[in-house]
């Protein structure tokens, strides 16, 4: 057998284990939600702003646009309202077109270099030319300022058919061997005053307007994607391509003008934006595009990751020292309550042990006790038989009947007292059933009325009765009567000489009492509480014959009829016993 | 350009009229387009320009003999003032070699020129009281469209014919052609830069010709 001591102390170690664990668990799973959504929130703020400064830019750049092409609009509609223009391109004269129109546009174009004006803001154009009602680039005469195009990127100017409203487009020119620059070219149709047709149309070519003044950050690429080639500042020209190829992937998988999607650019993830800054256009469609590195959001991701695991840790750190505390408090009264009931089994099993002991050698002593009155049954009869036969001689003088008979009378006793033994031990192995019926109780009384008178007693008695002349009760009729034998004979045992026996009985909800009074000697307060106790005697009863039995029988009979027996009182004038029952209903035919 | 051959309608002889004339004249109708009904944005145009088709609005036509004849001795002349912002008459045709003349009828500046191939001037700036008269000679037969630099509007048409032999219809497209050679000639009507009839005719000495155009 394990000690206590020792098993409560690994339960306990057990607990605060258990506790442990659970507590870095938590914390363990706290920290990760942590950790995993403030990422996810910082990579989802990040490209939310990258958005945003990606389309403020971009509305930044429409103005710019717009302002321009507000003030072109003005223009050329001042220009097709020119008569000279008009005979130019209605009176069949292109070569006077050219020649008209450079001293209208002579303010228009760039006048040589201007390398103080902003480029993003210009409204000098660096070029222009007309195209015929059918979209065809007219081409000007040698010697006048029209801005020097290559022809193969004059041709990129023509329109599939000349357009009703502007045109957005660009144009990559060739400028020195090897570096080309964007121009940003605006196609504006020439109408009839007259009859409102549309006769002709006017491209111009200007500086973009880009993102160059405002990008400061240099970590920060643009560019334009035109016709699957990508034109950005700083960089290489491999990766310019790889980077085109990647735009046409999206551009042409995904016809959202804006969007955004990642990809590794020089082995560093960049996010990439791009819409189309010329929807609708006759021109080939030209995609704003900014590349943006990640590297600051996986720099500012990596201190939140530093942050939110210091944090864990601190948590972690502090959760073990709060489990540490809380398991001690807890364990207390759980140790406590281990010592307990470890303590309260053994008290359990030493008492179960010791009752089943007990248990064992009662019904031993039951058997025995009935064993032994069954067989002390049989010579009493001889005896009393034998006596009988000797009492029935005709030369005994009168002390010898005498003597016989009070010898006879002692069997009597003898046979008695080997009854309520045999009774008792027979309730003490529980072997006693009580087959429960309907008993006239009245009945009983009245005969153990009459045995009582025929008793040869010295005292004269005086018994006053108060019952029904039917009242029945749940019973054994055998049982019950031996029950009222031993009350009425203590009644009259214990009586003083010229005292009163009274039997009263009444019913009260179903149940029947029975009480039975005596004058006498009163029970001492001491002898109160054993006097239902086997073998006990009363002090006032050693004159008194009997074994002590009588009423402890009668106490187990009546609580075996599920009933009860007490001594309500026993002073100087009464000692009353009361006996309850459980009233049985029946017609009065039935009563016996 | 298109040209028609209108199928030869009617001739009819009538000796005793023309003996009383004692002249050649040809007569008829020209049908005319309907009437624009094209929204025009500008109701003051005269001559409209529509898919680089000149016409004049509402419709008119020159009704012209052509054929070879003897130039004249001296240039003849014409005159194509400007009034109320508008050429009177709108279309003018006149012969080769006529020298036109462009008065200034209003009390503002005109700046006439034109870009047309058979005739380019300019005339510059001037009013009513510019002396001489500004004055061009339209030496090659074409249609000239002529335009003031400072209003926009105005449109003039010169039909620069090579014979002597024109008139301008009536709104109704009728028109008469009198003091005609005898001879074999082609008579044709102008109706657009596009469109010009035209049927041969016969012309017998005093005689009245009937000749429509469809």
């Amino acid at each position: 057998m394990i000690a206590p001591s020792d098993a409560n102390r690994s339960g306990v170690a057990r607990f605060r284990t258990k506790l442990v664990v659970a507590m870095m668990l938590v914390v363990s799973a706290i920290t990760a939600l942590a950790l995993y959504f403030t990422q996810r929130n910082m990579a989802g703020a990040f490209e939310q702003e990258l958005q945003r400064e990606f389309q403020g830019e971009l509305a930044a750049l429409q103005n710019v646009q717009e302002l321009r092409h507000a003030a072109l609009v003005e223009r050329c509609r001042a220009l097709v309202r020119k008569p000279r223009i008009h005979a130019a391109l209605e009176d069949n004269a292109p070569d006077l077109l050219y020649p008209s129109a450079q001293d209208e546009l002579s303010d228009l174009m760039i006048e040589g270099e201007r390398p103080n004006e902003q480029p993003a803001y210009t409204l000098h154009a660096e070029f222009y030319r007309f195209l015929d009602r059918n979209g065809a680039v007219i081409s000007p005469p040698p010697g006048i300022e029209v801005g020097s195009l290559r022809p193969e990127e004059e041709a990129q100017l023509a329109l599939p058919t000349v357009p009703d409203r502007q045109q957005l487009g660009y144009l990559v020119r060739r400028r020195t061997p090897n570096g080309e620059t964007l121009s940003e070219v605006i196609a504006m149709p020439i109408s009839s005053s007259e009859t409102g047709e549309i006769i002709a149309a006017i491209v111009l070519g200007f500086r973009p307007a880009n993102f160059a003044i405002a990008s400061e950050n240099s970590s920060i690429k643009r560019g334009l994607w035109l016709k699957g080639r990508l034109l950005l500042d700083s960089l290489a020209h491999a990766d310019e391509t790889s980077l085109a190829s990647e735009v046409t992937r999206a551009i042409g998988s995904d016809k959202v003008p804006a969007s955004g999607f990642g990809r590794a650019i020089w082995s560093a993830p960049h996010l990439l934006f791009h819409k189309q800054l010329n929807p609708g256009s006759l021109f080939p469609p030209a995609y704003e595009v900014c590349v943006y590195p990640l590297t600051e959001l996986h720099e500012r991701q990596r201190q939140l990751r530093w942050k939110v695991l210091s944090a864990g840790a601190l948590l972690l750190l502090g959760g073990l020292t709060a489990s540490h505390f809380l398991a001690g408090t807890l364990s207390r009264p759980v140790e406590k309550l281990a010592v307990d009931s470890a303590e309260n089994l053994a008290q359990r099993e030493r008492a179960e042990a010791a009752l089943e002991s007990t248990n064992v050698e009662l019904q031993r002593a039951a058997r025995f006790s009935a064993d032994a009155s069954h067989q002390l049954k049989t010579p009493v009869t001889v005896l009393r038989a034998g006596l009988e036969e000797l009492l029935a001689r005709e030369n005994l003088t009168p002390d010898e009947c005498h003597e016989i008979s009070a010898l006879i009378h002692q069997t009597y006793r003898l046979s008695s007292l080997i009854e309520d033994l045999l009774l008792l031990s027979r309730l003490d192995a529980g072997r006693l059933k009580i087959e429960f019926g309907a008993v006239n109780l009245t009945h009983l009384i009245e005969a153990a009325l009459d045995d009582l008178g025929a008793q040869p007693d010295a005292f004269v008695l005086a018994v006053e009765t108060d019952f029904p002349p039917a009242l029945h009760v749940a019973g054994e009729k055998r049982y019950i009567s031996v029950i009222l034998q031993n009350l009425l004979e203590n009644a009259r045992k214990y009586n003083r000489p010229g005292g009163r026996i009274r039997v009263t009985t009444r019913e009260d909800a179903g149940v029947v009492f029975l009480n039975i009074s005596n004058t006498g000697r009163p029970i001492s307060e001491v002898a109160r509480e054993h006097i239902f106790e086997r073998f006990h005697r009363g002090a006032i009863g050693e004159n008194v014959p009997g074994y002590g039995l009588g009423l402890n029988l009668a106490r187990e009979l009546a609580r075996l009829h599920q009933g009860e027996l007490r001594l309500l009182r026993s002073d100087e004038e009464w000692t009353e016993f009361e006996a309850s029952f459980r009233a049985a209903a029946v017609s009065s035919e039935v009563a016996s | 350009m298109i040209l028609r051959f209108a199928p030869l309608l009617i001739f009819v002889l009538l000796p005793g009229a023309n003996a009383i004339r004692a002249e050649t004249v040809i007569e008829g109708r020209v049908t005319l387009p309907k009437t624009h009904s094209a929204p025009v944005v500008n109701k003051r145009y005269e001559i409209i320009t529509k898919g680089g088709v000149v016409s004049t609005n509402p419709p008119l036509a020159v009704v012209y003999l052509e054929g070879s004849f003897p130039k004249p001795a001296t240039p003849p002349t014409a005159e194509l003032p400007q009034k109320n912002l508008a050429f009177v008459p709108s279309l003018l045709p006149v012969r080769v070699g006529t020298i036109v003349s462009f008065p200034n009828l209003d009390d503002t500046y005109h700046n006439i020129f034109s870009y047309s191939a058979p005739k380019r001037f300019d005339l510059g700036r001037y009013r009513s009281d510019e002396r001489p008269i500004p004055s061009e000679v339209f030496d090659v037969p074409g249609l000239v469209t002529l335009r003031c630099e400072i209003h926009e509007h105005m449109r003039g048409v010169i039909l620069v014919l090579d014979t002597p032999f024109f008139v301008v219809t009536d709104a109704a497209g009728n028109y008469r052609l009198s003091g005609l050679p005898s001879g074999h000639y082609v008579l044709k009507a102008w109706l657009s830069s596009k469109t010009t009839l035209e049927q041969p005719v016969d012309l017998a000495a005093d005689s009245l010709l009937h000749a429509d155009f469809p």
